[in-house]
């Protein structure tokens, strides 16, 4: 008896699942974070395949760099925004300008 | 004792698929970050159980960049992925 | 014989340390009592882990890796609930308590 096919349905399945919702998250941060899980467990599916150093780029590129680069990224992109509201708010709330709306 | 080995792999599978739904749930983003640190410490046990299954001591070296990565990545986030709040100072962050 | 007896007794032990890091990160009401469940609960699995891998193992290049990649998991992991606890801190929630 060998469970190992097993193994890699059920590895499968949940990485099929990590990547739908980190493909259809409504929230940035949320998406990150399941983009850093998916990269997780896309590492062991490589070295499910046999194939060791593969995973290891994985884990330290795909899940790793990738993960941190996005996250700051979300923390600059949430700076900007937070400026960018201060200076908006006081004038009015009604009906930006449309060159402030592009910008937004 | 392969089989051993692979009910625990299935086990412990499971109990990643399990910490995706913290992952959904999670109110704050700390409580994300938690779940992405279970799949770390998870997978590096998986892998550990995967290189004794195939008797391929090459796998121990991909658990040994899971283990640095769960730490980096919970670093990198607690640093810089704090959502702001008003009651916080974000001076010291940066 | 008697060594794999130990390994399975082992990896049954940190199996049931593993279901209890998940149920706690899964059912505990709040951030500060989750990263109690999972900071300590999931380390202990991987160190019963790691000793059943030891008990197998041909060589001592492979007992000290996993030696290392134990210690860097447990150093990780402190740093990393030491960091979520100030900072869930800082953000203003308070922890948990007993209702009563």
């Amino acid at each position: 008896m060998n469970l190992i096919l097993t193994v890699d349905v059920i590895l499968v399945v949940i990485m099929l699942v990590t990547a739908w919702l980190a493909l259809t998250a409504r929230d940035l941060q949320r998406a990150v974070i399941l983009f850093i899980a998916l990269g997780l467990l896309v590492s062991l599916a490589w070295v499910r395949l046999q194939a060791p150093d593969v995973a290891m780029a994985e884990a330290a590129v795909g899940a790793g760099l990738t993960g941190a680069l996005l996250i700051s990224t979300l923390n600059s992109m949430r700076e900007l925004q937070k400026k960018k509201t201060s200076e908006v708010t006081p004038p009015a709330d009604a009906s930006p300008t449309p060159q402030e709306a592009n910008h937004a | 004792m392969t089989l051993v080995y692979q009910i625990a792999v299935i086990f412990l599978l499971l109990n990643i698929g399990a910490g995706l739904i913290r992952i959904l749930r999670g109110p704050t983003p700390a409580d994300r970050l938690l779940a992405v640190q279970l799949f770390g410490t998870t997978g590096t046990a998986i892998l550990i159980l995967l290189s004794m299954e195939a008797d391929n001591d090459a796998y121990k070296n991909v658990a040994l960049a899971f283990a640095l990565l769960s730490g980096i990545l919970g670093v990198a986030f607690a640093r810089y992925g704090q959502a702001p709040r008003p009651t916080s100072t974000p001076a010291k962050e940066g | 014989m008697l060594l794999d007896i130990a390994v399975v007794i082992l990896i049954f032990a940190a199996s049931f340390f593993f279901l209890a890091g998940t149920v706690g990160v899964l059912r505990l009401p709040d951030t500060f009592t989750r990263l109690h469940a999972l900071t300590k609960a999931d380390n202990a699995g991987l160190l019963l882990i790691a000793i059943a891998a030891a008990l197998k193992a041909d060589s001592w290049e492979v007992i000290v890796k996993l030696v290392i990649i134990w210690g860097l998991v447990i150093i990780a992991s402190s740093t990393v609930a030491h960091l979520i606890g100030r900072a869930t801190l800082q953000n203003g929630q308070t922890p948990w308590e007993k209702p009563s």
